[in-house]
């Protein structure tokens, strides 16, 4: 089984994961993050980002340069790799990388139905959207009153059509309704995929399952932090629980009967990996659980690439991306507001 | 132009550059590319750098030009090459320069978004026309095909009427019309029938034309639909529907004199807007024009500019902050140029102080500069492609320019094959500034940056193939052979029986398939042949034989000699960097083991073919044999090449054994008396710094140097502190070298061996290619045979050229060069020098310098 996974990858996916090796490879190194850094204006961040691979992607941008336009142009640039990933895929790997767009468009989604509620103009709120998720449709999702409207005339035919079996209701779209739509739909986002990979075996399913188990987890915990003090009551907290992590089912029947963050962190204590997470929230440099589970996630991510002839690579290589952006957006902002006291808590990319 | 023997001369010079003519001396220096700047800001990050502002403002007019040359290559307007390499602007030029640059772009981008505007508005009236020509179509075949929906017709006809017709049925009807891209129909369609549940009734057709998108500025299809629904709220569902899908929705009029009104209204405005439109262009044209003759100018000065200030902010600023101080490598011989620049700089600026500069000592390798010429460039980058030469270290590159074709000739050895690659390199060589040639592409110019060696290559191989005898595998009977047959033949038996020599009668000739000559029968071996091996050997069946036999000992003797060579040369370095020592340590112990082992082998062969003759070859004892017996002393010692053989061999044996341990322990138990013994004298002292100690003087008798400088130049002498005596290190070092030169002596020779490997299957591929294709063609000798040639003669010509020339030729030049790099080399060469790389504004220009970050 092993044998002819390394002996027919090469045939259909070699030449894309020789790339994304090489687009990892490409990634900041701590010494860039130093220099970042000492960055005194956009303007300097933006000479030394011309030093590393992102080149002179701001070369066309005219003047003066803002945090956001930064941002597009990162995006732009991770999204051109990402359709080239995509273009010259073969499946299962295409598949693969569709389920990787889907947890953007469900995100896009929820956001235009939010912009949608509160009244915004369309064309607004799609320059938000992660480029990653978009699709023809995406603009028609404000015509939607109900859910279940949405998805017979909006989502039929997108690749989100299958998670919303779930979360068909009449209520109408109020703000409560459409973030529990956000957590259902990405309940069943994620079991499918977790699905996919556990069928497609092989290293991919070594690689894949713990980094998609961990990343329910961190949903469930997400949910359960944020549950606090609203009135989500604890059953209806409980069904949107991914159940593919390590915590179902015993860990998330505690979860749900949770009620504070001592409670909740009692629950992770019976977990090996999730201990030392808790432990280091707070700590001497005040980290919350959010940056926490985002340096644990560089971790796995960076460790899929020692393994080889797997789909984990471009999952991981996207992530480590995304984070890499928003450490460059963080660094950004933190310039630009003359804020230097928090610039050192970007999370460093191993 | 003993430059191409050792690389130049280099020293390390401060330059003080005032503040204000700082710019002007380095475009000066740029234009000359004398000096190799230092940095001296290494820890400094690029952005904290002092020159950082005027950088970005460069990179700022670099982007301008890079949008107007796009816009003047998208409106089709030559770019004019105007001066190839202009000064770099003088600063007082420079703001104006950015404010024309900046007026440009902002006039041009107004013009271009005017532009753009118009044609928008332009399409969207086509757009709007198309839609009214082909909706008019619809509501007819409505009326004929669906009867049912009475309302079309009632509402092109009697408006008024139907309007209560309608409102009788408690719902208001409504129209909206538009064009959408072609691959978005059915998509659309579908989710219009999802949404409105089947209220709405969509009818379109394909538009004849392909219409330009606004967005992307595609030619695409489109297609005119109109949709008619019932009520408010369906209607703001398709009208979202519709943005969604990015149609182009046009107001649908209700009336046919309505209709007719618009269409009117709309072809006089179309033709307004054409002749806007046009002027718009032209002016638009105009600017662009103007534009186009100044950009690349522009560019390349924006470029150097742009040099300047990377340079710049690489000297660091003295304690007045007045002046700037850099460091630069200068070649010694150029000192006198790079004055008379920083004399020019400061004299263009006006500047009261004038820069000056001020030689300095250092224990720093300097860069090494070797100057090329046409000629020699192509050898020197053979050389530098294994390792540019350590400074002042001899550089192989001088005798490559010979030996590096010989090898290659002696494996490549046949003059038809040789002179065909003579005449292309000569092709190439006096067609060498024909501009095509200059810019082609990637292969063609390789060959084109080696036409010096491919011309040496195929004039070499000429002369090997002379010797050799070979052309296109056949033999050349230039001079008449020197061996006659019919002095073996004798008519009677009786001379048979009088020498006792076997000598040919009738009846041998008739019977043997194979007939020997015999060299001692008087008459038939008449002496050597002139020049080369003899054509009668062509025909002879133990060709191959003699051949081998030739060229493995011409191998050896080439290949012994080639290394002999290098070993030398190893002597000249040893004698330049003054450590005496070295000669008699490693290099005459080196020599010794060399000659005394694979010299006599030479001796041994040349004294072979010199001392027997014909009658007397039985005789002649085997090298093979006699070379291993030196080494084995075997008991019976009878025969030999000459008397005393054995002493003499004995001998020279024992001079090998005692040069090994002095090759292995005489340098470091040297260095360790040294160490112990004498102190701390400076022979121990790294080569180029006893060199430079003349100058070091020079310097000091100056003494113009400022005290802070003074304390500069000891900083940095402490910096650079005696190296840390090490015994074991240097044992060690040693005792790697001697054992990789002595296995390397029996390995190297047996690696020049290649040399006849290689000749060989040359000249046996050569000779298949004629047996398999020439001699075909030759054997018909009827009419066709002569049409049969030409074809026959085609085959062959592109089969030599790209079998025996081209991978032929590839290979003997990889073997050629390995034993350069490998076989020659390793005996002297060390190759652990770096570039020269001046600051250069000719250098910038003509590599393609894109990543100009990388120099930041």
């Amino acid at each position: 089984m092993l044998e002819s996974a390394d002996l027919h990858f090469n045939v259909d996916h070699g030449y894309l994961e020789g790339l994304v090796r090489g687009c990892k490879a490409s990634l900041l190194t701590p010494q860039d993050y130093v220099n970042l850094v000492q960055c005194e204006t956009l303007e300097d961040l933006k000479i030394h980002l011309q030093t590393t691979d992102y080149g002179n992607f701001l070369a066309n941008e005219t003047n003066p340069l803002t945090v956001s336009k930064i941002d597009t142009e990162m995006r732009k640039k991770l999204c051109r790799e990402f359709d080239y990933f995509r273009n010259h895929s073969l499946e299962p790997l295409s598949t693969f990388l569709s389920y990787m767009t889907c947890s953007y468009m469900i995100d896009n989604v929820i956001l235009l139905m939010n912009g949608a509620l509160q009244k915004k103009s369309v064309k607004e709120i799609l320059d938000k959207c992660h480029p990653l998720g978009s699709f023809t449709e995406m603009e028609a999702v404000n015509i939607a009153e109900t859910t279940s409207d949405l998805f017979n005339a909006v989502l039929v035919e997108t690749p989100l059509a299958p998670f919303f079996q779930d979360c068909m209701s009449e209520n109408t779209l109020d703000e409560l309704n459409v973030e529990l739509l956000r957590n259902k739909l990405y309940k069943s986002y994620l079991e499918s995929f977790y699905k996919f990979c556990k069928n497609h075996g092989d290293i991919t399913a070594e690689v894949m399952c713990p980094i998609l188990e961990f990343e329910a987890d961190r949903r469930s915990f997400i949910i359960t932090l944020n549950s606090f003090g609203t009135e989500l009551s604890k059953d209806d907290r409980k069904t949107l629980y991914p159940t593919c992590g390590r915590l179902h089912p015993e860990g998330l029947r505690m979860l749900a009967q949770a009620e504070d963050f001592d409670q909740m962190k009692t629950v992770a204590d019976h977990y090996g990996v999730y201990k030392p997470v808790f432990e280091a929230v707070g700590g001497s440099e005040g980290k919350t659980l959010e940056d926490v589970f985002y340096e644990h996630e560089v971790k796995m991510n960076v460790l899929a690439f020692n393994r080889q002839f797997h789909y984990g690579v471009f999952y991981a290589y996207i992530k480590l991306k995304e984070q890499e952006m928003r450490n460059i957006v963080w660094i950004a902002e933190c310039i630009s507001q003359r804020h230097r006291t928090k610039i050192n808590s970007y999370i460093p990319i191993l | 132009m003993g430059s191409l023997f050792r690389s130049e001369p280099m020293c390390l010079a401060q330059l003080f550059l005032q503040a204000g003519t700082a710019y002007e001396c380095l475009s000066a220096l740029g234009e000359r590319g004398l000096v190799q700047f230092r940095d001296l800001n290494q820890n400094v990050s690029s952005f904290q750098r002092k020159f950082v502002g005027e950088v970005k403002r460069c990179e700022e007019l670099e982007r301008i030009l890079v949008y107007l040359a796009q816009e003047i290559t998208k409106a089709d307007i030559p770019l004019s090459e105007g001066e190839v390499s202009p000064l770099a602007p003088p600063l007082k030029q420079v703001l104006e320069m950015q404010e024309q640059l900046q007026k440009l772009e902002v006039e041009l981008r107004e013009v271009t978004k005017n532009k753009e505007k118009l044609r928008k508005n332009l399409l969207e009236l086509i757009e709007y026309t198309h839609m009214l020509r082909v909706t008019r179509t619809f509501v007819k075949r409505n009326m004929e095909f669906e009867p049912t929906y009475e309302e079309f017709p009632s509402l092109e006809n009697e408006c008024l009427l139907d309007y209560s017709y309608m409102q009788r049925l408690g719902a208001k009807l409504g129209f909206v019309s538009g064009l959408i891209q072609q691959g978005k129909v059915e998509a659309f369609e579908r989710m219009l029938w999802r949404v409105c549940k089947g209220y709405t009734i969509v009818t379109y057709a394909e538009l004849d034309e392909s219409l330009e998108d606004p967005e992307t500025g595609e030619i695409i299809k489109w297609y005119v639909f109109l949709i008619s629904f019932w009520g408010e709220q369906i209607g703001q569902k398709v009208k979202k529907i519709c943005d969604c899908y990015h149609c182009h929705v046009y107001p649908y009029p209700s009336t046919a004199e309505e209709r007719k009104e618009i269409q009117e209204g709309l072809s006089t405005r179309i033709q307004d807007l054409y002749t806007v439109l046009h002027r718009t262009e032209d002016y638009l044209r105009q600017v662009l024009c103007k534009a186009a003759e100044s950009v690349s100018s522009r560019a390349v000065q924006v470029r150097k500019m742009k040099a300047i200030y990377h340079t710049l902010n690489m000297c660091s600023f003295d304690v007045t902050n007045k002046c700037l101080i850099a460091e630069v490598w200068c070649p010694e011989a150029d000192l006198h140029e790079l004055r008379r620049a920083l004399e020019e700089g400061s004299r263009e600026s006006g500047a009261a102080m004038p820069s000056f500069l001020n030689t300095i000592s250092t224990k720093e390798t300097p860069p090494t500069l070797i100057r090329t010429n046409r000629f020699t460039e192509g050898f020197q980058s053979i050389v530098d492609a294994y390792g540019v030469g350590s400074y002042r270290e001899v550089n192989p590159a001088l005798f490559t320019i010979i030996t590096f074709p010989f090898l290659f000739a002696v494996m490549f050895g046949d003059f038809g094959h040789g002179f065909v690659m003579f005449l292309f390199a000569l092709l190439l060589v006096l067609k060498e500034d024909h501009p095509r040639l200059t810019q082609s592409q990637e292969i063609l110019r390789m060959f084109f940056n080696g036409r010096y060696i491919l011309l040496l290559m195929g004039l070499f191989s000429v002369y090997t193939g002379l010797i050799y005898n070979d052309c296109f595998s056949k033999s050349v009977n230039l001079f008449g052979s020197g061996w006659n047959v019919s002095a073996m033949y004798s008519a009677g038996p009786a001379s048979e029986e009088r020498s006792g020599l076997a000598l040919w009668n009738a009846s041998t000739v008739r019977h043997s398939r194979v007939l020997q000559l015999d060299p001692s029968v008087p008459g038939v071996f008449r002496g050597p042949y002139p020049f080369g091996i003899d054509p009668i050997w062509n025909l002879a069946t133990n060709r191959l034989t003699f051949l081998n036999s030739f060229k493995m000992k011409m191998s050896v003797i080439l290949g012994i000699t080639h290394m002999t060579f290098g070993v030398i040369l190893g002597i000249f370095n040893h004698m330049h960097f003054r450590k005496k020592f070295n000669i008699y340590l490693v290099s005459i112990p080196e020599l010794l083991f060399m000659l005394c082992i694979f010299g006599y082998l030479i001796f041994m062969i040349i004294y072979k073919w010199l001392a027997y003759s014909a009658a007397t070859s039985r005789e002649a004892p085997s090298i093979l044999i006699d070379f291993i017996n030196m080494f084995l002393f075997p008991a019976n010692e009878a025969s030999g090449l000459y008397p005393g053989q054995a002493y003499v061999q004995r001998v020279l044996l024992a001079i090998t054994v005692l040069s090994v341990p002095i090759l292995f322990l005489g340098k470091p138990l040297f260095l360790l008396w040294l160490h112990h013994g004498r102190g701390c004298f400076g022979v121990s002292r790294s080569g180029y710094t006893l060199v430079r100690r003349d100058s070091e003087e020079e310097v000091s008798l100056l003494g113009n140097q400022d005290i802070e400088e003074g304390s500069n130049q000891e900083a940095r002498c402490r910096e650079v502190t005696c190296e840390e005596f090490n015994f074991g290190e240097i044992l060690m070092t040693q005792a790697i070298h001697s054992i990789e030169y002595c296995l390397g002596c029996v390995s190297n020779t047996a690696s020049y061996l290649r040399l006849w490997a290689l000749s060989l299957a040359h000249a046996q591929l050569s000779d298949v290619l004629w047996a398999m294709v020439m001699r075909v063609g030759l054997r018909v000798d009827t009419t066709l045979g002569v049409l049969l040639l030409f074809l026959v003669i085609a085959v062959f010509t592109v089969l030599t050229v790209f079998i025996l020339l081209v991978m032929e030729g590839l290979s003997a030049f990889l073997h050629a060069i390995r034993l350069h790099w490998v076989e020659f080399q390793n005996k002297f060469y060390v190759g652990a020098g770096t570039k020269f790389v001046p600051f250069s504004f000719s250098l910038l220009l003509s590599s393609k310098f894109s990543d100009d970050n990388g120099a930041m």
